[in-house]
């Protein structure tokens, strides 16, 4: 069990904990109202503007509605592009988002991620996002036989998609 | 299961330094003696010991002594890069939230 949290000013820093083996969740309360919250969580042009973390963000499909298909393609410095994509499960407006998660350097890894937004009614919104992480295994039940090469090959991605995130 | 929680700190600590995550990525090739990736890393024997030490508690690496040599293989590997991937999401995430703060601050104003 990990937490952290702080106080930046007048918006409230990120409290990350892990209430189980497999469940990340963050709590976090924005300065800003909950319509802008959701707009800037739903709407492509803002989601571009925030969620590469200062890295280019090619949003190549988002259909915000139950089942729709979402891709992302971030662009690093130094030219490599890494690829997020999943479907969207629920979509509450202005209350709740759900949708799969997967990077294409860890195929079959799929995360389930909740957002839930509540106006607290003065201005401020509070966001609480929900990771879950399913391993391929308990995804498709697949057979380990095979994995190997694959596992090589995702453990190289990783390590370059952890090199360029080290400063960060 | 693997309990990935408690070993999630000692993952993001290990594969924080750039040499450590070379050092897997070398394992996950083959495994190698200490003295070997001393060389290939250009480090003295005492500072790869350190590294190694760093990532066999992490999990991350398995070492096993035979005679007078110690090898280095990679821990259970499938769930190594597993975990590794629940840290690095772990910290995107974090990154995200004061990204998303950032820009609703610097918008502010910008829509009725």
């Amino acid at each position: 069990m990990t937490t952290t949290a702080s106080t930046t000013g007048t918006t409230m820093r990120h409290t990350l904990s892990t209430p189980t083996d497999r469940t990340i969740r963050v709590e976090r309360i924005f300065d800003a109202t909950r319509d802008r919250v959701w707009r800037a969580y739903t709407e492509p042009a803002l989601v571009a503007q925030w969620w590469g973390r200062g890295n280019k963000l090619v949003i190549e499909k988002m259909e915000v509605q139950r089942g729709g298909h979402w891709r992302f393609v971030e662009h690093t410095p130094d030219g490599e592009t890494h690829g997020f994509e999943g479907r969207f499960r629920e979509v509450t407006p202005q209350d709740r988002i759900a949708r799969t998660f997967e990077w294409d350097g860890m195929p079959g890894y799929t995360i389930l991620e909740t957002a839930e937004f509540t106006d607290l009614g003065d201005g401020r919104t509070r966001v609480v996002g929900t990771s879950l992480f399913f391993t391929p295994e308990e995804r498709d039940g697949m057979l380990h036989s095979g994995m190997e090469g694959g596992m090589a090959q995702s453990y190289a991605a990783l390590d370059k998609l952890l090199a360029e995130g080290r400063d960060r | 299961m693997v309990q990935y929680s408690s070993d999630l700190d000692a993952v993001f600590a290990a594969v924080a330094d750039g040499t450590r995550r070379g050092i897997l990525e070398r394992l996950g090739r083959r495994e190698a003696s200490i003295s070997e990736l001393a060389e290939q890393f250009d480090m003295t024997l005492t500072g790869m010991k350190k590294h190694v030490q760093l990532l066999e508690d992490a999990g991350l690496v398995r070492t096993q002594k035979v005679g007078r040599v110690r090898t280095c293989s990679l821990g259970t590997r499938r769930l190594t890069a597993e975990a590794a991937w629940i840290a690095k999401y772990h910290q995107m995430v974090e990154a995200q939230l004061d990204s998303l703060g950032d820009f609703l601050e610097r918008t502010k104003g910008d829509q009725p």
